[in-house]
């Protein structure tokens, strides 16, 4: 065991068609094991990481500097259909909406079972046994019934259950979580979470959490990178930076957070006037450049 | 609950048939031009011009007429054509399967060549093939079927003539046919001659006529695929290794295809409805080309014959567009 990281993401700079950048020199790591937050207002380019590592940007973005390495793999240099083939064996997603992150018109059963195949090439039996293992983990009775189920007939809490099941399923090394708890209601935002915490422990996987909730940040996490108009403020360990943030945005996001164990509350605004300031001060830099 | 909603179908479809019905009985009988006095020779007299009238009831009122008229329907007796003096229903009967087979051949067409559009257009989005293929498709739709079927008739049958572009089969073909169904009873009998030549004679006019529908397919159902693309469960299926290919068709297709349905159900209407000039103009013996011999003629009884066949052929079109809706949607099905 060497101490590799999972995921090096190197002065990773990521650009709208038209040149407006919407990453800047991010630079982060995740290490085996480690679960990575990943905060910043709405708009910060929190996704727009993960979608960069897992190679779903949308066709109009595209990485132009900086590399990704994948337990070691460049991301980057790859023809697309190796760097395809290399995340899907290392790298999952937990996606923020179950209500879209499941085909409509196809089971539950081979939406799980069919990736599984794909990736590890096992037999469907295999394929099909690993499936209920990771739902009798996430606490799906009835499996059975659930394999045998479309979307729409799944509550919200329990698609996302088979979501995290699914990501779990082909034991990645890296799963990026992306605000997977923010559309659902409270009472099973912290199952969701818990189960996801659980499974992480139990599995050893890395984890790069995305979330706007500096509560969340402090279940979940042992390193943050805090992130505002796409680059990265402050990158330290969690006790850290609730204890001492460096940086006047991350002090004033956790000033928003009434108490880091109430994860009832939605995002509350950070004072409007620093973000303008910030912004402000990151405009000058960048004319200054 | 299935139950009731096709009884619903059903009986608002007797009701818009009664509608239809009704509308084509007054229309072509205020419309100009006395059937009788067309089919008499020009010195016929006054008498027999009365005589004849008589004979097809339409020296009684229009209320009138239209019970008799309808009494013999509901009894399955579509009145005689004037024209050619046989039964309607066995005149209509004897075109329909030409029209119908070369209707389902240009949605055929259409589906495929639009959906191949659609399809290479998505994977391609953002792309100048992406842009080429919309300014064709919009150009494609901007000319109607039967300015198609006069383009080709000038390319296929004058300029270069490959293609016959005149009759259903070629008449040196010796077959008994027992049905009128050329290419399904082709098949069913191993002809293939018989089902290559009638293919041959149909290709131009189902071109024409799909044309305008594959460009509207191709348009609306890139639209469809480039939402769906958009959408998380594609994102995980890319996550998952597979190529966007893959993802078009495995996941983009069918939930893209479901909201493209009804327009397409819809348009194969229009389609139908563009087989009564496109059968014209490649001399073909559907039903369409029929009821132009018939509205020149003034052949009441026919025309309204041809008329409720095509009511009832909208009707059945509607009905399999809503069921093969539920068969797609799961959301549906057990409704
Ligand atoms: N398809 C796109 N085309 C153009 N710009 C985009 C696109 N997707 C995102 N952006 C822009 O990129 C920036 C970062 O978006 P991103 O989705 O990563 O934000 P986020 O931090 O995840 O925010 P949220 O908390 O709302 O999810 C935003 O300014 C957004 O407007
Ligand atoms: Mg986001």
């Amino acid at each position: 065991m060497t101490d590799r990281p999972t995921l090096d993401i190197l002065q990773l700079t990521v650009t709208l068609r038209g040149g407006r950048k919407l990453l800047r020199d991010v630079s982060l790591k995740v290490q085996p094991g480690e679960v990575r937050a990943l905060v910043g207002e709405s708009g910060a380019g929190k996704s727009m990481i993960g979608k960069a590592v897992l190679g779903i940007l949308p066709p109009n973005i595209k990485p132009t500097e900086g590399e990704i390495l994948l337990d070691t793999h460049h991301l980057n240099a790859m023809t697309p259909v190796t760097r395809r083939r290399t995340v899907s064996k290392i790298a999952s997603l937990i996606p923020q909406d179950p209500l879209t992150a499941l085909n409509p018109v196809r089971k539950i059963g081979p939406q799980i079972v069919d990736p599984l195949i794909h990736i590890h090439g096992w037999s469907r039996d295999k394929a099909r046994e690993r499936a209920r293992e990771l739902l009798d983990r996430v606490q799906i009775r009835n499996t059975d019934r659930v394999l045998q189920s479309y979307p729409h007939e799944l509550s919200g809490g329990m698609r996302q259950r088979v979501l995290i099941a699914s990501a779990f399923a082909p034991s990645p090394r890296l799963i990026v979580a992306d605000e997977p708890t923010t559309a659902l209601d409270v009472t099973v935002q912290k199952q969701i979470l818990r189960l996801i915490r659980e499974l992480q422990q139990e599995t050893g996987t890395a984890v790069l959490f995305v979330t706007h909730d500096m509560g969340v940040v402090a279940k979940i996490s042992q390193r943050v990178s805090v992130l505002f108009a796409g680059r990265v403020m402050e990158d330290a360990a969690t006790e850290d930076v609730f204890r001492n943030p460096q940086h006047p945005y991350t002090e004033a996001l956790i000033a928003a957070t009434p108490s880091y164990s109430d994860l009832n509350r939605s995002f509350s605004p950070v004072p409007p006037a620093l973000i303008a300031d910030l912004h402000a001060k990151i405009a000058a830099e960048e004319a200054a450049s | 609950m299935f139950a009731r909603t096709l009884l619903f179908r059903l009986s608002t479809a007797l009701v818009t048939l009664f509608g239809v019905a009704v509308v084509v009985f007054v229309l072509v009988r205020v419309a100009p031009g006395n059937p009788i006095a067309m089919m008499l020779p020009p010195g016929a007299t006054e008498e027999d011009i009365a005589r004849l009238t008589a004979l097809y009831g339409f020296d009684k009122s229009l209320p009138e007429q239209f019970v008799i008229w309808l009494g013999g329907v509901l009894q399955g007796d579509f009145g005689t054509s004037i024209t050619l003096r046989q039964p309607v229903d066995q005149l209509v009967l004897s075109r329909l399967p030409a029209t119908l087979e070369l209707s389902v051949m240009a949605l055929f067409i259409a589906l495929a060549l639009g959906g191949a559009v659609a399809v290479i257009g998505a994977r391609r989005r953002g792309t100048g093939t992406e842009l080429g293929l919309d300014l064709g498709s919009a150009a494609v739709l901007s000319i109607p079927d039967f300015l198609w079927g006069l383009l080709f008739v000038l390319l296929f049958g004058v300029l270069w003539p490959v293609l016959s572009i005149s009759g259903r089969i070629d008449p040196r073909i010796e077959f008994e046919f027992a049905t009128r169904f050329y290419v399904v009873e082709g098949i069913l009998r191993g002809r293939f001659d018989v089902v290559g030549s009638t293919l041959a004679h149909m290709l131009m006019p189902a071109m024409a006529l799909a044309l305008p529908l594959a460009a509207m397919i191709a348009q609306v159902l890139k639209q469809n695929l480039k939402e769906v693309l958009r959408l998380d469960y594609t994102n995980l299926s890319r996550v998952h290794g597979f190529s966007e290919t893959a993802v078009i068709l495995r996941d983009a297709l069918q939930n893209a295809a479901l909201p493209t349905l009804t327009l397409v159900g819809v348009q194969f209407t229009f389609l139908i409805g563009g087989t009564v000039i496109v059968e014209r103009l490649f001399a073909y013996e559907g039903l369409g080309n029929m009821a132009i011999d018939a509205v020149i003629n003034r052949d009441l009884p026919l025309i309204q014959g041809i008329v409720l066949v095509f009511a009832v052929l909208f009707i059945a079109i509607n009905l399999a567009v809503d069921l093969s809706y539920a068969l797609l949607n799961p959301r549906l099905r057990n409704g």
